[in-house]
């Protein structure tokens, strides 16, 4: 039997739409020029310190040591204590604030010259030219079927990205469980199971997120790259493509007048779009996916230099001066704007507030707790004594001596010896009776101060306030 | 390539979250001072820092994907036009 062309219904179908576009490979091309130096110059500061400072000493202890085992954190002379959580969190704050003003008036500086993603990103792309050459060189490469000089080249570059990776998680490490006991223990191959996971651990991060991922982390994964916009406003300096004098685009012949053509500026020759790290056309306008890092500007100025055309045909300009035709004169005039001025005010304040709050850092820490036995209680000589616990954290580097006396009573008194020696990070709980005559004041509680003074005198007095019961 | 970015988005998430949440934990708590099933914990403080943190991470991505099944299913429910 036939089968006859019934009328079915259309089918609907469900289409599950992607929201995800699909994942072409950047290849950027090398780049130098001013901004590309200044980058390096970055790179190499940020990696020195980073590499650097964990090796630095520091009366005997690793310089700056984030020791979570003892739970202190050594900054060069200072130690921070869990109870010191306050400072950390200022810091923070201090780091966004900075953040929200360099981004008002620079735009994604940050993301363009100090990210660890774009700084890595630049190394591990670095390692690769080297080994495997400029981008068509490694397009080619790619597209090359397999051979033993491809198999050579790329297991080479995994190497040295293996080797660079393992070594920056050796480091991060070395903040957190001191670097030179942990170098001996790696080279003496007893290293703990856990500090061996966490430098894996982070070398994996470097590698993979340096190596393959590079501009997918700021497109897809970073949270700042999401919200920076909220930053910007039409005086922010932006890597901007001067669209009024680069079109129409098109190439130019030696000798033509293009102006008299009707041409723009640009001539099309793409070079923008190769050495952009995250393979993006600066020409289309302000993309999201820009981190700012102005390698087309040093390229586009290379090209229009040989063209014999001004440079600054992409360049770091703000929305209102490409429209209104400014120049640098009128773009530093209106850094100067409530939203740069708010940020730099609160962020001034913080700043002096913490650095005020780090130098007056009391090297003595005290609990007063009064004895929870006996409220007060009149002994032989016919005085009322209130016995308190004195909880004593030298929080300091160095063995300090007290000289306690207390205030707030007539006839107040204290049995205990009044100076104590506290060794260093010495913590310590003292027992202290304190007497008073009955006369001295009415039935109740009244507030008396122990006075902590440094005798050395670099301290300043510190005061705690406690309760003395007269029944 | 879809299905590792899906992975991802709720990896990566539950991933910064938890290390916020670690820092937060454990400087207000010793890991010294922790108790496991009425036992003073008798791991190496790293160990106990790291376990935490795998079980911050554990249940801030559990958290994340179920956010995740919750929009994609809301997502599969509309329809686009038919093909014909």
């Amino acid at each position: 039997m036939a089968i006859s062309p019934t009328p079915v219904e259309k089918p609907v179908i469900f289409i599950e739409k992607s929201l995800y576009e699909v994942h072409n490979k950047v290849y950027p091309r090398s780049v130098s020029g001013v901004y590309a130096n200044a980058r390096w110059l970055m790179v190499w500061f940020t990696q020195l310190l980073f590499y650097g400072l964990c090796w630095l000493p520091w009366h005997g202890r690793q310089a700056v040591l984030f020791d979570l085992v003892a739970r202190k954190f050594y900054v060069f002379g200072l130690v921070f204590w869990p109870q010191d959580v306050i400072y950390l969190a200022v810091l923070l704050i201090i780091s966004a604030y900075s953040l929200f003003l360099f981004t008002a008036v620079g735009g994604r500086l940050w993301c363009g010259y100090a990210c660890p993603q774009t700084v890595y990103t630049e190394i591990f792309l670095w390692i690769e030219r080297k080994i495997e050459g400029d981008r068509t060189a490694r397009m080619k490469l790619d597209s090359a079927a397999m051979s033993s000089r491809k198999i050579l080249l790329r297991l080479a570059k995994y190497v040295a990205w293996g080797l660079l990776a393992l070594w920056t998680g050796f480091t991060f490490v070395g903040y957190f469980t001191p670097i030179k006991t942990l170098a001996a223990s790696v080279f003496s191959f007893s290293l703990g199971p856990w500090e061996t996971f966490w430098i894996i651990f982070y070398s994996t991060f470097t590698y993979i997120f340096a190596g393959h991922l590079r501009e997918q982390v700021c497109k897809y994964m970073c949270p700042y790259a999401r919200f920076q916009g909220v930053m910007f406003d039409p005086d922010t300096l932006t890597i901007t493509y001067d669209a009024k004098r680069g079109e129409p685009r098109g190439g130019h012949k030696k000798g033509d007048d293009y102006k008299a053509q009707g041409k723009g500026d640009c001539v099309d020759c793409g070079i923008c779009v190769q050495v952009c790290p995250t393979g993006i056309d600066i020409r289309k306008g302000l993309q999201y996916e820009c981190i700012g890092c102005a390698a087309c500007i040093d390229a586009c100025d290379q090209v229009m230099e040989k063209m014999s055309t001004p440079k600054g045909l992409i360049r770091y300009s703000t929305e209102h001066a490409i429209a209104s035709q400014w120049g640098w004169r009128e773009i530093i005039g209106h850094v100067i704007r409530p939203r740069v001025l708010i940020y730099a005010v609160v962020l001034w304040v913080i700043i002096l507030a913490f650095i005020w709050g780090v130098a007056t850092k009391p090297a003595l820490k005290v609990d007063v707790i009064r004895d929870r036995a006996v409220l007060a209680r009149e002994v032989d000589n016919g005085m009322i004594e209130n016995v308190y616990r004195l909880h004593l954290m030298n929080v300091s580097e160095h063995a300090q001596q007290y000289e306690l006396t207390v205030r707030g009573l007539p006839g107040l008194t204290m049995l205990s010896p009044p100076v104590f020696d506290l060794p260093t990070e010495a913590d310590r709980t003292v027992l202290v009776q304190v007497q008073a005559p009955p006369e001295s004041g009415k039935k109740g509680a009244h507030e008396i101060y122990f006075d902590f003074k440094d005798v050395s005198g670099h301290e300043p007095i510190i005061s705690e306030e406690a309760k003395f019961f007269l029944p | 390539m879809n299905t590792t970015q899906h992975v991802l988005s709720v990896l990566w998430t539950s991933f910064l979250v938890a290390g916020v949440a670690e820092g937060v934990f454990f400087t207000l708590i010793d890991p010294q001072a922790l108790y496991f099933l009425g036992k003073p914990v008798h791991f190496s403080s790293i160990a106990t820092y790291s376990i935490g943190f795998f079980c911050f991470w554990f249940l801030c991505a559990t958290s994340s994907l179920i956010t995740y099944l919750l929009i994609r299913s809301e997502q599969l429910s509309i329809v686009e036009k038919p093909l014909v």
